[in-house]
């Protein structure tokens, strides 16, 4: 397990077990299904006849808050004025489900096989692969791990409660068989990867 | 993005800078993911924006930024897209 380094002057590198790379993959896929605007049943409005005109221009029919919390949580209300924040959401959720697809897609694709060195059947500390970040893609690979620990802080239940402390140690706790507990590793690892990333900015 | 009613448009005229946005605290959220944002969007220094995060992250919330109802929509739209928890009001309902 290796965090991000520098690599150069501009570019920053990290190289994944293969393992990791399938983890991160995994997570990255669900976070674009979860955003994709197919998820009819997600809203709590029966309405879900869009527009396709006003797709088009970024605005959608539908306003109601998601009823899933995990998208709730990466799509939130901007006010706690209930009308309010149904008229923002009209014109704004399209756009920031894109701009959050975009940012899991790029990490997606950066860790997809590059070349022959990839091979699902090798053993898994032979194969690696190293994704090289520049620019506005760092910001991007932040944003997207960020939405991922969101993700899973959720399903963990992390964040209900104003003291989040006695939860990290219910998981810390945990016997090792408990699939929670595994949960509990990836979302704690995507968010050491995180701080690497942060330490190098 | 919303639309002013008549009266709202007056009100904002009454001050310079009528809405504030709002970070709320979130457990998740990186400490040093969160002040590294507010140099991003905001451009503050380092002591500012670790200063903001701290009060977010002890007081459960702190205004980040004020400005009009059009300005603070761009503001929290552009917390929501790295995942920051923020709401936008009127600096009299804080």
């Amino acid at each position: 397990m290796s965090g991000f380094l520098r690599s150069g002057d501009e570019k920053i590198a990290i190289t994944f077990a293969s393992q990791e790379a399938h983890v991160l993959m995994n997570l990255t896929e669900q976070i674009i299904e979860l955003l994709s605007e197919e998820d009819g049943g997600t809203h709590l409005s029966k309405e879900h006849t869009v527009d396709d005109l006003m797709r088009m221009v970024g605005i959608s029919t539908n306003d109601a808050p998601p009823i899933d919390p995990v998208l709730l949580r990466l799509l939130p209300n901007a006010y706690k004025d209930v009308e309010k924040a149904a008229e923002f959401r009209r014109y704004t959720e399209h756009g920031l489900r894109e701009k959050k697809r975009a940012n899991a897609v790029l990490i997606r694709e950066a860790l997809l096989p590059q070349d022959e060195d990839w091979d699902n059947d090798s053993p898994l500390d032979v194969a690696h692969i190293t994704c090289v970040i520049e620019g506005d893609d760092v910001m991007a690979w932040l944003s997207a791990m960020n939405d991922i620990r969101l993700a899973l802080a959720v399903r963990l239940d992390i964040g209900g409660e104003r003291d989040a402390k006695p939860q990290h140690e219910k998981y810390e706790l945990m016997v090792e068989s408990d699939p929670m507990k595994a949960v509990y590793a990836v979302y704690s690892w995507i968010g050491w990867l995180q701080e690497s990333l942060l330490k190098l900015l | 993005m919303g639309t002013l009613t008549e009266e709202e448009t007056k009100s904002d005229l009454r001050a310079d800078r009528p809405w504030v946005t709002v970070v709320w605290d979130d457990p998740v959220n990186l400490m040093s993911y969160v002040a590294h944002i507010f140099i991003l969007l905001f451009g503050f220094s380092k002591e500012k924006a670790t200063e903001l995060m701290m009060k977010v992250h002890v007081e459960g919330k702190a205004v980040v930024s004020s400005g009009t109802r059009e300005e603070m929509e761009l503001d929290v739209q552009r917390l929501h897209e790295y995942g920051l928890w923020a709401t936008l009001q009127r600096d009299d309902e804080i």
